[in-house]
C-alpha cells in the first residue's frame, strides 16, 4: 500500500512541476531564451494569489483567473524591455545575452518583491477533505489541480495544433529561418509565446502557495528545477514537460520512501546528468 | 614679540594644567552593534527588532544610559545595526563594519544559529565580546571561542519542557521525530530523540529532510505507517507549514503535531489546520521573573506583541545580559567586558541567566499550544507561570472544526 500511495503522490505533485516546467519549455525552445527569471514569475503569481486572497478570500481556483490579465500585461513588458532588444543576433549570443539579462531580471524582481512586501514567507490557508480509495490517500484539492493542469494542457496542445499562432510557435521551434522565410512575423509570436510562458509559470505559482507556502527568495531555485525537467523531456515539448514532470515527481516520492527524504532533491540533478549522457535532446525532445 | 612669546607660554601652562579627562576626549555613547535580518527567509521573525532595540536604548538612556565603573557615570547607549538579508556572507560583512569602521563597544548576535555560526567568527577575529540571542546550536559555542556567550540553552536541550509535560501527562506511548537540515535542528531533534527515550517513549520514526524540503509525502506515508502517538518536527517555518499541509492532505493522524517553530507566520499560512499544534517559545504574558514589568513597558512601547513574536523575549534576555555586563565589567576594555559577561549570575526576564565554560546560557523554551487561533501557555506548570492548559489528543482532521 505504502509503494501506491507514494506513486500518487508523486504523480499530483509531478502535475504541478510539469505546468510551470513546460511555460520554461516553450520559451527555451521555440524562442532560444533561457528564461532564469521564470520562477520569479511563479513567486510572483504566488505573491499575487495571496494578495487577492487576503483581499477577498474567493476560492484558489478563481484566483487563477483574477490574476492572468496582470501578468499577461507584466510579461508583456518584460519581454519588451528585456528580451526584445537581445534579439537579431546569432543563437548563441541570444542564449547567453538571454541568461545573463533574465538573472539580472530575477535578482531585480527578488529583492524589489522583498523590500515592498516586507514579509518574508507566507501561505494561502486553503485546504480541502482527502479520498480514500483502496486504502490510498489521495488529497482531493492536488487531485483537482492537476485535473485542472490537464485541462489546461489540453487547450494549449489544441492551441498549437489549430491556430495560426500555435502552427507558427511549431513552425519556428522547428526551423526559424524557415519560418521567416514563410512570412511568420518572428518578433509577434515570440512575444506571444514569453507571454504564455511567463503565465503558465504565473499560474503554477497560485497553485504552489495553496500547497507549499512562498518566499520572495524562492524563484532561482525553483528555475533550477524546472529546467531539469525541461531538459529530462526535451525542449520546446509540451507531452515532455508533463512527462518530465511526472517521472521526476514520482521518482523523488519513490527515493524519499526507500532510500530517505534528504536524498529526494538530488533526484532531478542526477536525472539531468543521466539524460545529457544517454539521450541530450530529451525524453521526447526531437535531434 | 615678547606679547606672542608670553601668550604661546600661557597656552601651553593652559593646556598642561587641565585635567587628564578633559585632554582624553570623554566616551559620549557606548555602541552596540548587530545585524537585523530585515530581509530574506527570517525577515518576518524579527521584523520589528530595530525598533525594540531603539526602543530599548531610549528607555535606558532616559535613566541616564548604563552605569560605567570605571568612568563613574552613566554613558548612554546606541545601537548600530545593518541588514544581514538572512545571508551568513553579508552578516559577516557587516560585523567587520562594525568593528572596523563603526568601532562599536561590544556585538549583539544575529537571528537564527546558521548567521550566528559565521558571524561570531568575526567576534573572535577581532577579539571583541559578542552577545549571541536567538542562537541555540552548540557547535556555535563548542568551537573554544573565547569573545562570545550566548543565552540560549544548547541545542540538545531544546525540548526538555516538551518531554517534562509528555511524562507529567503520561498519555503518549510512541513518537516520530523529523530533523529539517540545518545546524540548530541537527542538534535539537536528536536531543530530542534522547529525551523521548529517557522518558520511555517508543521512538518508532526517525529521520532528517534537506533544508527547504517541500514534498513531505514519502516521510508522512513512512510515519502513517508507525501511527505515532506524537509528531514532533524540528524546522524552521516555511518547512514546517508544508510539512502541516500534507499532514491533512494525507489524513495523518497523529495525537500531537508539535513543532520548534510555530510563529505568526505558521499560524496565518495554516488557519485552522493549525488548532491543537504545540510548539516552542521563551515566553508568554504572566511570566514574572527578573525585570519583567520593564519587559512589558519596552513591548508596549515598541508595539511588539509577544505572542506574534516568541523571540522577542530572548532579545531581552541579551539586553539583561549586555545591561548587567556592562555594569559589572570593570571598564568598557574588551578584556573587562568579556570577564563581566562571563561572570555573571542574575534574573533575567524569564529565568536565571548565567553561561557555562563554553559560553552557553541557560534560556530554555516554554511549550505553547494554538487554541482557538490564540497561543496558550502550556508547560511548565510552575510557580512564576501562568495557568497551564493542553489539549490531547487534538482531534482528528475530518473532526477538526
Amino acid at each position: 500500500m505504502g509503494f501506491l500511495q507514494i506513486v500518487t503522490s508523486g504523480l499530483l505533485l509531478g502535475g504541478v512541476y510539469a505546468l510551470a516546467a513546460f511555460g520554461l519549455s516553450i520559451c527555451w525552445g521555440v524562442l532560444n531564451i533561457l528564461n532564469i527569471a521564470h520562477g520569479e514569475f511563479l513567486m510572483l503569481g504566488a505573491l499575487a494569489a495571496y494578495g487577492v486572497y487576503a483581499l477577498l478570500g474567493i476560492n484558489p481556483f478563481f484566483i487563477v483567473l483574477a490574476i492572468i490579465p496582470i501578468f499577461l500585461a507584466f510579461s508583456f513588458l518584460f519581454e519588451k524591455l528585456l528580451i526584445r532588444p537581445i534579439r537579431g543576433r546569432t543563437e548563441t549570443e541570444i542564449l547567453v545575452a538571454s541568461i545573463l539579462v533574465t538573472l539580472g531580471g530575477a535578482l531585480l524582481i527578488e529583492d524589489v518583491t522583498a523590500f515592498l512586501w516586507g514579509k518574508s514567507f507566507t501561505g494561502i490557508p486553503y485546504s480541502m477533505i482527502s479520498l480514500q480509495v483502496g486504502g490510498v490517500v489521495i488529497p482531493l484539492i492536488r487531485l483537482l489541480i492537476l485535473a485542472f493542469i490537464l485541462a489546461l494542457t489540453w487547450v494549449i496542445h489544441f492551441y498549437l495544433k489549430r491556430s495560426y499562432t500555435g502552427k507558427a510557435i511549431q513552425a519556428i521551434t522547428q526551423n526559424r529561418e524557415g519560418a521567416r522565410i514563410v512570412g511568420i512575423n518572428i518578433i509577434r509570436i515570440s512575444m506571444i509565446t514569453f507571454i504564455i510562458g511567463t503565465s503558465l509559470a504565473a499560474i503554477a505559482g497560485v497553485f504552489y502557495v495553496v500547497l507549499y507556502s512562498m518566499t520572495p527568495y524562492m524563484g532561482l531555485s525553483l528555475t533550477v528545477k524546472y529546467m531539469c525537467i525541461v531538459v529530462l523531456g526535451g525542449l520546446g515539448s509540451l507531452f515532455g514537460s508533463f512527462a518530465g514532470g511526472l517521472i521526476l515527481g514520482i521518482t523523488e516520492s519513490i527515493i524519499g520512501y526507500y532510500v530517505g527524504s534528504d536524498w529526494s532533491p538530488t533526484v532531478a540533478f542526477f536525472a539531468l546528468v543521466l539524460i545529457l549522457l544517454l539521450r541530450p535532446q530529451g525524453l521526447f525532445g526531437r535531434k | 614679540m615678547i606679547l606672542v612669546w608670553m601668550f604661546f607660554l600661557f597656552f601651553l601652562l593652559g593646556i598642561v594644567s587641565l585635567p587628564n579627562e578633559a585632554i582624553a576626549q570623554k566616551k559620549k555613547v557606548i555602541l552596540i552593534g548587530g545585524t537585523i535580518s530585515e530581509t530574506g527567509r527570517y525577515a518576518s521573525d524579527v521584523k520589528p527588532w530595530p525598533k525594540l532595540m531603539n526602543t530599548w536604548a531610549e528607555m535606558i538612556n532616559e535613566r541616564g544610559g548604563l552605569w560605567v565603573k570605571s568612568e563613574k557615570r552613566r554613558i548612554p547607549v546606541k545601537f548600530i545595526l545593518y541588514d544581514d538579508k538572512s545571508d551568513q556572507a553579508t552578516s559577516i560583512k557587516f560585523y567587520e563594519r562594525l568593528v572596523t569602521v563603526d568601532k562599536v563597544d561590544l556585538l549583539i548576535g544575529p537571528y537564527t544559529s546558521p548567521l550566528t555560526f559565521a558571524a561570531t567568527t568575526v567576534a573572535e577575529k577581532y577579539k571583541i565580546p559578542m552577545v549571541c540571542v536567538e542562537a541555540t546550536a552548540s557547535a556555535i559555542y563548542k568551537r573554544g571561542m573565547k569573545w562570545i556567550v550566548g543565552i540560549d540553552q544548547a541545542g540538545p536541550k531544546w525540548s526538555d519542557a516538551y518531554f517534562e509535560l509528555v511524562r507529567h501527562e503520561g498519555k503518549a506511548k510512541t513518537i516520530a521525530l523529523l530533523a529539517e537540515d540545518q545546524i540548530i535542528f541537527t542538534e535539537v531533534v536528536p536531543g530530542a530523540v534522547e529525551n523521548a527515550k529517557k522518558i520511555g517513549l517508543d521512538v518508532v520514526f526517525f529521520e532528517k529532510a534537506a533544508s527547504g524540503t517541500s514534498d513531505f509525502s514519502p516521510i508522512i506515508t513512512k510515519m502513517k505507517e508507525k501511527n505515532p502517538d506524537l509528531c514532533y518536527v524540528g524546522g524552521f517555518i516555511p518547512f514546517n507549514i508544508a510539512f502541516m499541509k500534507q499532514a491533512k492532505e494525507l489524513d495523518f493522524n497523529s495525537k500531537e503535531f508539535h513543532f520548534t517553530h510555530f510563529g505568526i507566520s505558521f499560524k496565518e499560512a495554516l488557519g485552522k489546520d493549525a488548532e491543537y499544534v504545540t510548539g516552542s517559545a521563551y515566553y508568554m504574558p504572566g511570566m514574572k521573573f527578573g525585570n519583567y514589568k520593564f519587559f512589558f513597558e519596552l513591548l508596549k512601547r515598541s508595539g511588539v506583541s509577544i505572542t506574534e513574536y516568541p523571540w522577542a523575549n530572548d532579545r531581552m534576555w541579551g539586553f539583561d545580559a549586555i545591561q548587567w555586563g556592562i555594569e559589572t565589567s570593570e571598564s568598557l576594555k574588551r578584556d573587562d567586558l568579556m570577564q563581566a559577561f562571563k561572570d555573571l549570575h542574575i534574573m533575567a526576564v524569564a529565568g536565571a541567566l548565567h553561561f557555562d565554560e563554553t559560553g552557553q546560557g541557560t534560556n530554555r523554551p516554554i511549550v505553547n499550544q494554538i487554541i482557538g487561533g490564540e497561543y496558550q501557555f502550556t508547560w511548565p506548570a510552575r510557580p512564576g507561570y501562568p495557568p497551564a492548559k493542553h489539549v490531547y489528543p487534538r482531534p482528528k482532521w475530518s473532526e477538526l472544526k
